[in-house]
């Protein structure tokens, strides 16, 4: 098990290594220093400049040192834990990162606490008998939800509760300060959107479990159905789920930049769009950083949890 | 014989501008905003015209007078991206200066009725040949930091902008361009290198600046609120947020770019002493701008988070119209330009950039977009607010007249054409792109609109053969095309260079006879037009929303925030 989790990591620092040095490669082009001038400075006024004046303003924002130079020093810093300034914000990036991470942190609780037990309930209950009133009422919804995009769920519910019922507010901005209601709808877009996709191989796991020979067995053993799901069903049938549902932490991390945006609520998602827009290389590093830190973490603790769930899976 | 004047009114532009009022060829708030321009008192222009004039503060105030009903402290959310504050001779957005427009203040100051009064300067004059202007600074006006202001800190301020190391948009400006002289050097562009003239600007004492200018330029006073031309202290390093000295009764309490900007009321000098701010009464304790892209803005005034709202979208009139508020709306010279480069192909075959042209029905695009306000554009980036606008004979839709053209252009079995779109000023951007796409479909054209990221769009404004730029408001019509379309100046995006046109501009622009002035902007109008360099389909209105509470706002074409009298009840 150490030694899994350790080339995990050998594996992590890797991966950490090459993307940060192709990111640093493709920032160093003119294009993104054009990119970044352009958002400080103003189309129009970066157009006004000469050659020479434009220099000038790489050299002054340090943009005009060779690119293995910059990425040795930023190798250098990222280890002493300075993750660089960002040029958008004018402010560390490791601050910012911190900040960020803790509201979409906030966010993904929410969501995993909400979507978690509401899609293994649905997704046992239809996979226990296939075709069933239930599975068809769960597959439906489970369907119908996961096939209507972040931004149209968001659109639908903000007209509903927010603006015609006025229950919510419409945002997430929270200018007044920390408001649980503002947070209702964001965490309601993306429960709604990832519900369906966990319920359902929720349920194809369960009723492949409910079809084995030892189900039937213990079935026709007499024992009480109940105990049938709970004792012998459940724990292989949520081995499937479990490894999804780690895996969506990734997709929280970064995946969320739509419903972010949408409701303005300042999460890691939306920082690191502004980032992209803007070309602030330093915020798009560290974003990755950490963006390839929890997809290996959820790999480590999927291939550990998947361990304990099913003892017949060893690692060498 | 005309009317001899009162002694204020003494310029003699002044008098030429109330012969043509008294001829009928003149509008009264033109010859108002004239007599400002050139020193007189707003006030007494209103009052020699017959016309009322807006509450203004007495003495040389350039804000409304106090409300006997106002009451103190409160805070004015507002909806607006809050963006970063580096260098002000560099914003490039209305809303940074906004973000510091109560904290850095300007030497004049243009009101919601288009009247430049004066701000940091108590008065102003101008020699008769429009050539030479002398600013009476302020006196009594205390820095953040307990000094007094003075000229030297304007001159500094106005040789910063002419510095083209500065990047600062001021660069283009006619009080600046008035002031420069050709060194004989070429840049690597192969621009020539302007520099600025010896003497031009001149301290005569401690609070009184003059400046010598090769050309006649009567819009000084005007350019001086341009919103890069805040007033900055000599001390200023950049980025302006860290550390800001200013003028107003406000400064940067809390700023955070894409989150917030809290400005709050001075009381201290940072050397301790009490500040007095020499614009008398300011009601809010606090302005505090609240980051929301456009689209989100009214969603959040509607919610309730906000008091107001930077502008909203003419999509979204409906939905603020249903809501408890009061609505501003403003006409103004924004627009976009649908821009060709002249030396681009297909474009630079002036037969296609015609045939283009005259297949566009800019009245019905318009009519798509804005049923209610905007103007319709004449493809020459003069607008009918413009005070110097002349009326060209209305454009006719030709679509046989297109195809002759192509087909003479060689393109008879039709043209391939792309054009940019950045949606900078919103959707509507694209809107009107596509309509332009389904107009041209008749004459052959087969358009294809690439919709882009607004960010991404400012990196090839001025790079792209055929490109859909917005343009601010700018009060102007001479200032707009010697920004945009003179030879070879920096943002003249569509390469255009006819030495006709320069001379028809230079003409406007030196032509103090205000009647003149627009027959000669006329010709540059037509040659623009029949050149065919853009379709120009509309000049927009803008929309903002203030909740009930809020007082004594009012709306700007230009959406420059002057909150000085604002109160909340």
């Amino acid at each position: 098990m150490l030694k899994l989790i350790g080339s995990r990591l050998l594996q992590m620092v890797f991966i950490m290594g090459v993307v940060s040095l192709i990111l640093f490669a493709i920032f160093d082009s003119d294009k993104f220093k054009k990119q970044i001038a352009v958002a400080e400075l103003g189309g129009f006024a970066v157009s006004a400049l000469s050659d020479k004046d434009y220099q000038a303003w790489l050299d002054k924002k340090g943009l005009n040192t060779p690119f293995y130079v910059r990425y040795a020093n930023w190798v250098g810093a990222v280890l002493h834990g300075d993750l660089g300034k960002s040029f958008e914000k004018n402010e560390p990036v490791s601050g910012l990162i911190a900040e960020r991470l803790e509201r979409t942190g906030v966010l993904a609780f929410w969501v995993f606490a909400l979507m978690i037990p509401l899609s293994l309930t649905f997704g046992v209950v239809a996979g226990m008998k296939e075709g069933s009133a239930q599975d068809r009422v769960t597959s439906f919804i489970s369907v119908f939800t996961t096939s209507l995009p972040e931004i149209a769920t968001a659109i639908f519910l903000t007209v509903i509760f927010a603006l015609t019922l006025k229950w919510l507010p419409a945002n997430a901005a929270m200018v007044n300060g920390w408001d649980w209601r503002a947070l209702v709808l964001p965490v309601l877009t993306l429960v709604l959107y990832d519900f369906g996709y966990v319920a359902r191989m929720t349920r194809a796991s369960m009723a492949e479990v409910m079809s084995s020979q030892y189900i039937r067995t213990a079935v026709l053993k007499g024992l009480p159905y109940r105990r049938v799901i709970l004792r012998h069903a459940l724990r292989n049938a949520l081995i499937a789920p479990f490894t999804i549902i780690v895996l969506q932490l990734n997709w929280l991390l970064s995946g969320v930049v739509v419903v972010e945006v949408f409701f303005q609520y300042a999460g890691f998602g939306k920082l690191l769009l502004d980032a992209a827009l803007f070309g602030d290389v330093y915020v798009i590093q560290a974003a990755t950083l950490v963006a390839v830190f929890v997809a290996v973490l959820s790999q480590i603790i999927s291939d550990v949890g998947y361990t304990f769930l099913n003892p017949r899976i060893r690692f060498a | 014989m005309s009317q001899k004047l009162p002694p204020v009114f003494q310029h003699p532009v002044i008098q030429n501008a109330f012969d043509h009022l008294e001829a009928g060829r003149l509008d009264r708030r033109e010859f108002i905003r004239i007599a400002a321009l050139l020193g007189a008192s707003a006030a007494s222009a209103y009052a020699l015209v017959g016309l009322p004039s807006p509450a203004y503060a007495e003495g040389s105030l350039p804000f409304p007078p106090d409300d006997s009903k106002a009451k103190a402290g409160g805070v004015f959310k507002i909806a607006m991206q809050v963006q970063k504050l580096e260098d002000p001779a560099t914003f490039s957005w209305t809303q940074s200066s906004n973000q510091v427009r109560h904290t850095l203040e300007y030497v004049s100051m243009t009101g919601p009725d288009n009247v430049t009064r004066p701000m940091l300067a108590e008065s102003w004059s101008a020699s008769p040949d429009l050539k030479t202007w002398t600013f009476n600074i302020r006196k009594g006006v205390m820095w953040h930091n307990g000094e007094e202001l003075t000229a030297d800190h304007v001159a500094w301020n106005l040789k910063r902008w002419a510095d083209p190391a500065t990047a600062s948009s001021n660069i283009g400006l006619s009080i600046i361009t008035g002031m420069l002289h050709d060194t004989g050097k070429k840049d690597d562009k192969g621009a020539p290198i302007m520099g600025l003239s010896d003497g031009a600007i001149e301290v005569a004492d401690k609070y009184t600046l003059r400046l010598h200018m090769n050309k006649a330029v009567l819009s000084a006073p005007e350019d001086l609120y341009n919103y890069p031309t805040a007033i900055l202290h000599p001390s200023f390093k950049a980025p302006i947020s860290e550390k800001i000295i200013g003028t107003g009764p406000f400064t940067l309490a809390e700023f955070k770019v894409g989150d917030k900007c809290i400005l709050k009321r001075v009381s201290k000098t940072t050397d301790g002493q009490d500040f007095k701010y020499w614009g008398g009464k300011v009601y809010l304790d606090e302005i505090a701008y609240y980051n929301f892209d456009s689209d989100n803005q009214l969603p959040a005034f509607a919610s309730g988070d906000v008091d107001g709202v930077y502008d909203f979208n003419v999509e979204q009139v409906d939905l603020a119209k249903s809501l408890p508020g009061v609505i501003h709306k403003a006409r103004t010279a924004q627009c976009i330009c649908c821009r060709m480069q002249v030396d681009q192909k297909p474009f630079s075959d002036k037969r296609v950039r015609q045939a283009i042209a005259m297949t566009v029905d800019n009245s019905t695009i318009k009519g798509l977009i804005y049923t209610d306000g905007g103007d319709v554009g004449e493809d020459h980036h003069v607008a009918p607010v413009h005070p110097d606008y002349f009326a060209l004979p209305a454009m006719k839709r030709d679509v046989e007249g297109a195809k002759k053209l192509l087909k003479e252009a060689g393109f008879e079995k039709g043209l391939e054409v792309t054009i940019d779109v950045g949606n900078t000023d919103g959707p509507w951007h694209q809107t009107a792109c596509e309509a332009m796409r389904d107009q041209l479909k008749e004459a052959g054209v087969n358009l294809r609109v690439n919709v882009m990221p607004a960010a991404k769009y400012w990196e090839i404004w001025d790079k792209t053969a055929f490109g859909c730029t917005a343009w601010t408001h700018r009060p102007l019509g001479t200032m707009v095309m010697s920004l945009g379309y003179r030879t070879g100046v920096p943002w003249n995006e569509s390469h255009y260079a006819n030495p006709e046109f320069d001379k028809a501009l230079d003409a406007a622009e030196a032509t103090l006879d205000v009647e003149e002035r627009k027959k000669k902007l006329a010709a540059a109008e037509k040659i623009l037009q029949d050149d065919a360099v853009m379709v120009l389909p509309l000049f927009r209105p803008i929309y903002t929303i203030v909740a009930q509470k809020v007082n004594g706002y009012e709306g700007h074409p230009t959406q420059y925030h002057q909150f000085n009298k604002v109160w909340m009840a």
